[in-house]
């Protein structure tokens, strides 16, 4: 295929315009003994052909009915996401730097702000960060310019890919990194007090964590205050039409994981990052805002703003370097938080709850099979803990079409976490489901 | 204009619903229960449908007009990718799924690396980066930590004073120290004063080529042997490689390490501003840098291998943007070779077309040749008050997108076009057309009009200095 339109008189006539002779000419500065005499790529297809290819491809995936999330979920996305989502006007636009002509992705990007920092109980919310993982980064990296130190304190229990990520980011600017260890999977307020000081810079603590478990946030972050640092919640925003806010407890920066809300799983991206915080620290943000304002005739209309801490002016002092980042994906966001009313995202939460709560009860009933951390609040992921051979009852389920559990025996380096495995049940699981997977675990 | 969704909010049933055929009791302790009532509009899926779809009447995109986008390689998106990236068994995909379950993906992703390394002269590629300015930040850590394992200290980065604003930002978030390169007058590098900057202290060069400008850098090959004899590293921000794509590699230019920007020059939509992908290529000898985990052809299947020990690690969660890269695989598969190397040739001719049409009376900076996009300085025609950003606002009535504007920073009054290989001349030829009378006609008659356009877009000239002095940032 090629999607150039111009046939040889035009061509030639161009040619003719620039004063050259042939297509070669226009490439004069280029060294003439590296000039490629072939590209080793295969010949063009054209659509029907792409499409035998990648469904011949596609067939080599296996759809799964999965009791797994980790950080990524299988949640409803209902048909109107799609639909906006897939409109060419908003795919096929760019980054609103002529903001008249981008009022659609501003106005949207407006109504996503203001429905993350409903959703958290904070002030001001940017779109967007890449991930979950590089928004806590971004996070650390606010807190790090804030307060001008370099104390991080981090709980064991955030998802592995994001304490994997901030390590990478971090080596090489002498950022003191303490991870704190939990207690019966969550965070102990002793376990805190005993590292926090008033070098320390910011707190981190994900909720619900790793584990599934919801961290007693509120008692945390109190502690966290008293030593003048910031505490950074780490939050999974679906959980929010139920547990406590960011903005209850007084955290000072919120992020998480976009990707429930509304954009598919995709093998884990793209998925897209939110960040949300006090106004105190507005302009600390990392990336695109975007501001209301008034055209020349005083209507409301909106544009990118506070631009002076961005990359494109800053340079080397910008709050961070993002660009391009997942503007799509946060409007997928902001279409799907639109459509649940206040009553319906909570019962979405409940749901979410009462299926795992279903699950965790049916399987620590079963012979060799128990609760890791006894019967604390979870949302939709809990840990199990096993007599039987993990990798054998994954085989099992997955010879079922079904995803298993997360094998966790070596996700801990003292194996804390020795034949434990993470269920995940979302509203996407039904009862019946549900039952087969106990069915099968019972004869394990 | 558009009303906020608090606005058109009431009573109603809103647009989703869940239902659950499980009946359990929640008991949540108090002191973990949400307090606060959440404030979310309750809409019907009608009404949404119709606010979000008029929203996005509200853009201008690719698919409604000519979008000359300087530096953003704002080309044709074709629809087959989309199709692909929305099949089920692309996107229901868990990331921890077993790898025998994800054979599809991991052959998608081992055979783009591959063909990325055919285009660049690479030979490696990771394609877990997020966006170009992620990918840089991705190989400056890669060259960071091959200098540790070597043993020298090197703090230093060089980059040119017209490259995007990224490499610094990106430089600095890798701990590098940034020393700006003040380019000639023509945007070229200054070798003499390259040649002063260099000491064992420079871990690399980052450069854009061909430059922001649109020109080639002439002196490129004299610029990687300066920098190796000095034991420096050759960083290539592949920005603008759709420029060059099937014509000349950055590996055989003696770089050592680049990013890639799938979405621009392999042509995923742009989403608004993003998500893209920034895939990092390097050189043999930087390969166990590489962020884990790697993919593996094993021969009988694709394995994903983590046992990397001089990896930088992790850069992203999971593995990257796998509906960008599946897209851009479909891309390269559609186009092929002669598809690919005719892609450049004609972004090339329609820039060069372009710049023939408006040399003769504005200045060009870079000189009267140029590669995928050129720039403009409007600076000694401009008259009666008005300024580029005028300019670009009086475009918009006429139903183009603007060019980039007072972009790259080293010209004055810049204004910034690339036009891609996909539009016609005839779209081209009516832009200009327009363009002249915007800027040799209405600037001398009508200037007021300009100044205050534009005229037909939903809101008219909005006001950013409100904005931004007193932020107002959600409902």
């Amino acid at each position: 295929m090629d999607y150039t339109s111009k046939n040889k008189t035009e061509q030639n006539d161009m040619l003719k315009t620039i004063g050259i002779n042939c297509i070669k000419d226009l490439f004069v500065n280029i060294p003439r003994n590296l000039v490629l005499n072939k590209l080793n790529i295969c010949h063009g297809n054209t659509e029907q052909e792409i499409l035998t290819h990648l469904h011949n491809v596609a067939k080599k995936n296996k759809i799964l009915i999965s009791f797994r999330g980790a950080g990524i979920y299988d949640h409803y996305i209902p048909a109107l996401v799609k639909e906006i989502v897939n409109r060419s006007e908003f795919r096929t636009s760019y980054t609103p730097y002529q903001a008249e002509a981008s009022q659609g992705t501003l106005q949207a990007i407006f109504e996503y702000q203001s429905l993350i920092c409903a959703l958290t109980d904070l002030d001001v919310s940017n779109a967007s960060l890449y991930d979950g993982a590089t928004a806590v980064v971004e996070a650390i990296l606010m807190s790090i310019r804030y307060k001008k130190t370099k104390k991080i304190l981090i709980s064991e229990a955030l998802n592995p890919e994001y304490i994997k990520v901030i390590i990478t980011y971090f080596k090489h600017l002498e950022v003191d990194l303490i991870f704190l260890e939990t207690t019966n999977g969550i965070i102990d307020n002793n376990t805190l007090l005993n590292k926090l000081d008033d070098n320390t810079t910011a707190v981190v603590i994900q909720s619900p964590n790793y584990f599934g478990l919801i961290e007693n946030m509120k008692s945390l972050c109190y502690w966290t205050k008293k030593f003048n640092s910031l505490f950074i919640a780490v939050v999974n925003p679906l959980s929010l039409g139920v547990f406590c806010t960011p903005g209850e407890y007084n955290a000072d920066i919120a992020v998480g994981e976009n990707q429930g809300l509304g954009s598919p799983m995709s093998f884990g991206g793209t998925t897209c990052g939110f960040i949300v915080t006090k106004k105190s620290l507005a302009w600390r943000l990392p990336g695109r805002i975007v501001g209301q304002t008034k055209d020349i005739k005083g209507e409301r209309g909106f544009v990118l703003t506070m631009q002076s801490r961005e990359q494109h002016i800053r340079r080397v002092n910008a709050t961070s370097n993002i660009c391009t980042n997942a503007s799509l994906n946060a409007l997928a966001s902001c279409v799907f938080l639109s459509g649940w009313g206040s009553k319906g995202f909570k019962k979405l939460a409940e749901v979410n709850i009462a299926k795992a709560k279903y699950t965790f009860k049916q399987i620590k009933s079963l012979n060799g099979f128990s609760s890791k951390f006894g019967d604390q609040t979870f949302f939709n992921e809990f840990v199990i803990k096993t007599t039987k051979d993990i990798n054998k009852i994954n085989k099992i389920l997955l010879y079922n079409n079904i995803l298993g559990p997360l094998n966790l025996s070596n996700a801990n380096a003292n194996a804390k976490l020795k034949n434990c495995m993470l269920f995940c049940v979302t509203e996407q699981r039904t009862k019946s489901e549900i039952d087969s997977l106990i069915e099968i675990l019972k004869t394990i | 204009m558009e009303k906020l969704l608090n606005e058109i909010s009431t009573c109603c049933q809103p647009a989703y619903d869940i239902s659950c055929d499980i009946n359990i009791e929640i008991n949540i302790p108090s002191n973990l229960q949400r307090c606060s009532s959440l404030h979310f509009p309750n809409i019907t899926e009608s009404d949404l449908l119709r606010h979000f779809t008029n929203l996005s009447r509200n853009n201008y995109a690719l698919s409604t007009t000519f979008y000359p986008l300087g530096s953003c390689t704002m080309k044709h998106n074709p629809l087959i990718s989309e199709q692909v990236a929305r099949h089920y068994r692309f996107n229901q995909i868990h990331p921890y799924q077993d790898e025998l379950t994800i054979q599809g993906n991991l052959e998608i992703m081992y055979k783009l690396e591959q063909d990325l390394c055919a285009i660049s002269g690479m030979d490696y590629f990771t394609l877990q980066p997020a966006a170009g300015a992620h990918g840089e930040l991705t190989g400056l850590l890669i060259i960071a930590k091959y200098f540790e394992t070597i043993k020298q200290k090197r703090t230093t980065v060089i980059i040119p004073d017209s490259a995007h604003g990224t490499n610094p930002s990106s430089a600095m978030l890798a701990g590098f120290n940034v020393i700006t390169l003040d380019s000639t007058h023509d945007g070229q590098i200054n070798i003499d004063k390259l040649k002063q900057l260099l000491n064992e202290n420079v871990a690399a060069i980052m450069l854009t080529v061909p430059n922001t400008l649109g020109v080639f850098e002439k002196n490129i090959l004299t610029i990687t042997e300066l920098a190796h004899n000095n034991g420096t590293i050759m960083y290539y921000d592949g920005a603008n490689l759709n420029a060059i794509v099937g014509i000349i590699k950055p590996g055989d230019l003696g770089f050592d390490i680049m990013h890639i920007n799938l979405h621009k020059t392999f042509a995923a939509p742009h989403g608004g501003g993003g998500p893209g992908s920034g895939p990092v290529g390097v050189k043999k000898f930087l390969e166990p840098f590489l962020p884990i985990p790697r993919i593996i052809n094993n021969k009988t299947h694709f394995v994903f291998n983590y046992e990397k020990h001089q990896s930088i690690g992790k850069i992203k969660a999971f593995f990257g943007n796998f509906p960008v890269i599946l897209k851009s695989y479909v891309y390269i598969k559609l186009l092929g070779a002669e598809g690919l190397i005719n892609s450049t040739k004609q972004a090339v001719l329609n820039a060069n077309y372009m710049l023939a049409k408006l040399r003769d009376n504005i200045d060009v900076p870079g000189g009267h040749k140029c590669l995928h996009e050129f720039v403009l300085s409007l600076k000694s025609i401009l008259k009666n008050g008005v300024k580029t950003v005028d300019v670009a606002k009086r475009l918009l009535d006429y139903g183009y997108y603007a060019p980039t504007i007072y972009f790259p920073l080293i010209v004055e009054e810049s204004i910034m076009m690339e036009p891609t290989e996909t539009e016609s001349k005839q779209t081209l030829d009516k832009f200009i057309e327009i363009f002249k009378i915007i800027i040799f006609k209405e600037m001398l008659d009508e200037s007021d009009k300009i100044k205050c356009a534009p005229h037909t877009t939903i809101v008219r000239r909005l006001d950013e200095v409100i904005a931004a002095r007193n932020p107002v940032l959600r409902w």
